[in-house]
């Protein structure tokens, strides 16, 4: 509705339902109070880009996610991807220069990518099942090319890449910058881009896309490919970040980005969501991380705070659907 | 029970309600005699499908009071609706694709008093209910399987029970042909024997005159009448209904039709549906009408013509050069339209905006070579649509479901009717749309001809079929039987065809 914001506040509960609209950047803004209040650490510029560090590699392909599950779809390699393309960013970074290496990893990202986007778009498998196989193989594949322990970077590409991970510019991260970017661009595509409004209509009615006319495999396709290619930068940035590609890596990232998506207020049943929530969403999963760290919670306690905080928001959207 | 104590088994009074800052319904009254059929009816928009959620306890009225047999009703939800005696079929299918015609029928009382189901006796009594409402249906197949006609019998017959005390019927002969239509009189007049009250709502206004015995008319929310039927007429409650009189229902039109046929469809036959050996031709600038009983193959001609279905055989023929359709990206690429019949499934996108609703067929002409979309032009061409189909709406940000029905038709249909097309097929053009918006719809079509589009029209609306074809075809048994110029037309001769038989010679 174009209501303007006072219309919205000034009509019966209106404060309530402006609140409950945007409630992911109201959840992410009282969470960053609290934590300034309960630790003197928190707004210290180290802890700070520590924090954006930690979430890049999940935002990234929370943001491939994102795209997926506005088709309807959902994407379970993503976590097992991002350990197989750091073992093959590491072993590509040690025979090529950094560009070269860069691209190739991101190009196998998007092949490995197709294999799910194919399989659920031309073979009309469920994305649950083709995409859970896909995390298997890359998994097993991952501990196959690193031979069950870390590749470590050798060469100046190598360390050209360590130092991009591991600086700032400006004050911010250079891989929360890669990160941000991307979020960008995933706003951009969604909301200008033909690309954009072509999966979110998938997403909310697939049959009257195809009846009007829209290639719908085409972008289911893509949509999985996608997603790859973004798991294959993540890949890089954490590869990057401690100078090695271990097939140990990603464990679970799926799930949180899933989480990310989710707590963004995306529907799994498609059509809904955007990249600045699916952001705050990121934000807010790592922002809970790092408080329960400042005060020293163990990480069992955390996982639960975690499983409460996505209840907690996703009854907040349904409170909003209503 | 001594329902005879009161003048009404139904009294609705005093009812408002507002969806945030927009009010629905300022202070309206219904009142329905016992074994009353009483007709609702209003604009699209004018608040009759929010009345009957109220009434069932989909939605929560804002003041007003609901008096069932002399005690006042607040159902919290529609199972406290049932409970009450109140069943509602309503304007939108709301039936589980994937569940079995059965189970759909007794969903709401599956579990209800046993843990265990006996499946065989709720098929068998499924399928006696549905013989004694004489469709054809088989009561164990899924309900994904079923024509849209066939859907709309199994919601009636979902909502027919024997504690039934207010049945409700939203617009329930939207996808019936005249013979399904008696079919649903003669059940009507059934349970109303049996002394039930019926709320029917319908935008024909021959069929309220036909069953009504009272009417209640809405404009804009509020009820500006209230009658035993014989006291009015047609042009009395359009009057109620819009404001003002209403001419011309069918504008003239004065299109040249051109001789050259634009688009040509030879010995078409269907892989897996009944339609076979179609050929007809429409001509640039032509309303070409198909005809037919539901069920006689033509909505499922338009899908394979549009590569929606799979055709067996066949050849297609546009602008003198044959073309193939395998898919809907394919015709859509050539410049072929299609508006599906089943708006909610097909035809709209319910949780986007009108906006994004509107656009999604037009991005060729609204974005750049990369896809980027001119926003500014978007919401020009949007607006415009807006206007001139007269769609009810504060603005172009609102999500289609938020429509009442006919305005989501209107929104289906602005999403082709806007885009530059070699040949369009409408199916059912205006389904759920009210008299006054039939005549934009209708303009809109000629608009359309006029650029020298072959405009092909399904219809089961006799009336509406003979009103603005220039030719009509009729389809019986998944191929057609014959053709109709402007001259023989009837509704006799449609239905002669329909069932088979030759036209009576004069
Ligand atoms: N959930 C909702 N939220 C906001 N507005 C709504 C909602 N449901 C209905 N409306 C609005 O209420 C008005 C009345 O809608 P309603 O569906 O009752 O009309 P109707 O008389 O049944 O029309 P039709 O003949 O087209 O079915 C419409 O303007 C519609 O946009
Ligand atoms: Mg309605």
């Amino acid at each position: 509705m174009a209501l303007t914001l006072k219309q919205q506040l000034s009509s019966p509960g209106g404060i309530l339902k402006f609140l409950v609209k945007y409630n992911t950047i109201f959840i992410f803004i009282l969470l960053v109070i609290f934590s300034a209040l309960i630790s003197d650490v928190f707004f210290t510029s180290v802890n700070l880009s520590n924090l954006l560090k930690q979430v890049s590699g999940i935002g990234i392909i929370s943001i491939g996610m994102l795209i997926v599950i506005l088709t309807g779809g959902i994407d379970l390699s993503v976590g097992s991807m991002v350990a197989l393309l750091a073992v093959t960013f590491a072993i590509l970074i040690n025979i090529f220069i950094a560009p070269v290496a860069i691209l190739l990893t991101i190009a196998i990202g998007f092949g490995l990518g197709s294999i799910s986007g194919y399989l659920v778009a031309y073979q009309k498998m469920a994305p649950f099942v083709a995409t859970l196989a896909l995390m298997t193989i890359a998994r097993g594949m991952g501990f196959i090319y690193s031979k069950g322990s870390p590749v470590t970077f050798t060469t100046v590409g190598g360390q050209f890449m360590s130092d991009f991970a591991n600086n700032s510019t400006l004050g911010i991260p250079n891989i929360a910058i890669v990160f941000f970017l991307i979020v960008i661009m995933a706003m951009v595509m969604l909301r200008y881009n033909v690309f954009g409004r072509l999966i979110i209509a998938i997403g909310s009615n697939e049959e009257a896309s195809r009846l009007s006319g829209i290639k719908v495999n085409k972008y289911k396709f893509l949509v999985y490919a996608i997603s790859g290619a973004l798991a294959a930068t993540a890949a890089i940035i954490v590869a990057s970040r401690t100078n090695l590609g271990s097939p140990n890596m990603g464990m679970a990232w799926e799930l949180d980005a899933i989480a990310a998506v989710v707590i963004g207020g995306a529907s799994l049943n498609g059509g809904r969501g955007t990249a600045i929530n699916t952001l705050m969403g990121v934000l807010i999963l790592g922002l809970i991380g790092n408080i329960l760290n400042l005060l020293n919670v163990p990480s069992y306690p955390q996982q639960v705070v975690k499983g409460a905080i996505i209840i907690f928001a996703v009854l907040l959207q349904r409170f909003e659907s209503k | 029970m001594k329902n005879s104590e009161y003048e009404y088994r139904l009294e609705m009074t005093g009812i408002s309600k507002s969806f945030g800052v927009v009010s629905v319904l300022k202070n309206v009254n219904l009142k329905v005699k016992k074994g009353e059929i009483h007709a609702l009816l209003g604009e699209n928009g004018a608040g009759k499908s929010t009345l009957i959620k109220i009434l069932s306890g989909v939605h929560q009225k804002d003041s007003g009071s609901v008096v069932l047999d002399g005690t006042e009703i607040t159902p919290k939800n529609t199972h406290q609706g049932q409970i009450l005696g109140i069943n509602v079929v309503y304007q939108e299918l709301s039936l589980v694709n994937d569940l079995s015609v059965a189970e759909n029928i007794y969903l709401h009382k599956l579990g209800a008093n046993k843990t265990w189901m006996n499946w065989k006796g709720l098929i068998q009594d499924a399928q006696e209910l549905l013989d004694s409402l004489g469709f054809k249906i088989d009561a164990s197949v899924k309900v994904k399987q079923l024509s849209i006609v066939q859907k709309q019998v199994v919601e009636i017959a979902k909502a027919i029970s024997e504690d039934t005390k207010v049945l409700v019927l939203d617009e329930p002969t939207t996808v019936f042909d005249p013979n399904d239509i008696q079919k649903l009189f003669k059940i009507l007049f059934k349970l109303k024997a049996q002394g039930v009250s019926i709320i029917y709502i319908s935008h024909h206004l021959d069929e309220v005159f036909t069953i009504a015995d009272a009417v209640t008319v809405l404009r804009d929310g509020v009820d500006t009448g209230s009658m035993p039927i014989a006291e009015t007429d047609k042009d009395g409650v359009i009057r109620l209904m819009i404001g003002r009189e209403l001419k011309d229902l069918y504008p003239k039109r004065d299109v040249k039709i051109g001789d050259v046929p634009v688009f040509e469809v030879k010995n078409l036959t269907a892989k897996d549906t009944m339609v076979h050996n179609v050929s007809f031709n429409v001509k640039p600038g032509e309303v070409l009408g198909i005809a037919g009983l539901g069920g006689s193959g033509r909505t499922e001609t338009a899908k394979l013509i549009f590569g929606a279905d799979k055709k067996k055989s066949g050849t297609l023929i546009l602008e003198g050069e044959e073309i193939k359709t395998n898919s809907p990206v394919d015709a859509a690429g050539y410049q072929i339209g299609f508006v599906s019949e089943d708006r909610k499934e097909e035809g709209v996108f319910l949780p986007l905006s009108i906006r994004r609703n509107i656009s999604v067929t037009s991005f060729d002409s609204i974005s750049s070579k990369l896809g980027f979309i001119n926003i500014e032009h978007e919401y020009k061409k949007v607006l415009n649509l807006i206007e001139k189909l007269n769609i009810k709406t504060p603005n172009s940000e609102v999500d289609v479901k938020n429509l009442s029905g006919g305005n989501q038709q209107k929104v289906a249909l602005a999403k082709w009717l806007s885009i530059d097309s070699k040949v369009i097929f409408i199916d059912e053009p205006t389904r759920g749309v009210d008299v006054g918006a039939k005549i934009e719809i209708y303009n809109l079509i000629n608009e359309v001809a006029k650029k020298g589009v072959g405009v092909v029209v399904i219809s089961s609306d006799m009336p509406e079929i003979m009103g603005i074809s220039d030719r009509i075809l009729v389809m019986h048994e998944g191929t057609l039987y014959g053709e109709l110029k402007k001259e023989q037309f009837s509704e006799e001769n449609i239905l002669r065809y329909s069932i088979g038989e030759p036209l009576k010679a004069i």
